[in-house]
């Protein structure tokens, strides 16, 4: 393994944890989101007795493309790996 | 005469011990129209499954109700929410809900709720009653009978609730349970993500000057 194969694993496998983390960060949901529900409960809802709750275009990343983000990068990992490997034996 | 008087007593005591109603400064009968301009009128299912919960809610509630003010059992009226209208978050799956597998929005638009009878009634304040309820629940062109919990609140037309609408206004919480399997909804690649039976959360505030 030469240093351009380390310097492609170590950025992989950074990507990966970076996706894992933001996934958990955005609170693990298992589908991902493009709107959340914000409470927009005023004095005269309260008074009322009602909650008022909105839609709010927000992206939450899931799991599904979690897995399709990692999948691509490990295919790129795995032909980069290929090709800077095909080059070593060339030099 | 001692019948009619007998008779007559026993009319008015039944009608102050067994009418129950808000104790407002109006009175008479009252209806109120939860059509809202402003979309804030919202109905909610939300459904618990160990793969993931699901909300999908509507801002498009149309539909009145009428009851003597004194009296929340004689309360009757129609509600009615589009389907098509129903988000749950996910652009996709909103698509999947409209489809004809699923409510079938394109054959049957709106999901009705015909109030028949109110019962159990419950003081929680003079402006404040919790109540049962049932009726007529119609979706994807079934008709079931369906029961369920509300709080109903009466504010008298002020400066505060011109905010909002004119005239008096009625707020609704209201809850209750759908099996979605009687009402034909059974599709097979949602229906494991989604709860058999789903919870219905209706908030809504009624004006009666609309």
């Amino acid at each position: 393994m030469n240093k351009n194969q380390k310097i492609l694993f170590l950025f992989s496998l950074l990507a990966i944890l970076g996706i894992i983390i933001y996934w958990f960060m955005q609170g693990a949901e298992i589908f991902t989101k493009t709107k959340v529900l914000i409470d927009q409960t005023s004095e005269l809802d309260k008074m009322l007795g009602v909650k008022n709750e909105v839609w709010v275009d927000k992206f939450i990343l899931g799991l599904d493309y979690s897995a399709v983000a990692i999948v691509i990068i490990l295919i790129l990992t795995i032909i980069l790996n290929n090709l800077l490997k095909n080059k070593q034996k060339e030099s | 005469m001692k019948i009619i008087q007998i008779s007559f007593f026993l009319l008015a005591f039944s009608l102050t011990t067994f009418a129950q109603g808000f104790k407002v400064e109006t009175s008479g009968e009252k209806t109120f129209n939860f059509t809202d301009k402003g979309k804030r009128n919202q109905a909610s299912f939300f459904s618990t499954t160990p793969l993931e919960d699901i909300t999908g809610l509507t801002n498009d509630i149309n539909g009145k109700v009428s009851f003597n003010v004194n009296d929340i059992k004689s309360l009757k009226g129609e509600l009615s929410v589009s389907t098509a209208s129903i988000k749950t978050g996910i652009d996709l799956r909103d698509e999947h809900l409209r489809d004809a597998d699923w409510l079938d929005a394109a054959k049957y638009p709106n999901i009705k709720f015909t109030i028949t009878e109110v019962k159990d009634v419950k003081r929680l304040a003079d402006n404040r009653l919790q109540i049962k309820f049932s009726g007529d629940f119609t979706l994807k062109g079934v008709t079931k009978k369906i029961t369920g919990e509300a709080t109903l609140t009466y504010l008298v037309e002020s400066e505060q609730t011109k905010q909002r609408a004119p005239g008096d206004l009625l707020g609704v919480q209201a809850k209750f349970k759908v099996n979605l399997f009687d009402f034909g909804v059974k599709n097979k690649v949602i229906g494991q993500k989604v709860a058999e039976v789903v919870e219905v959360s209706v908030n809504m505030v009624g004006s009666s000057a609309i």
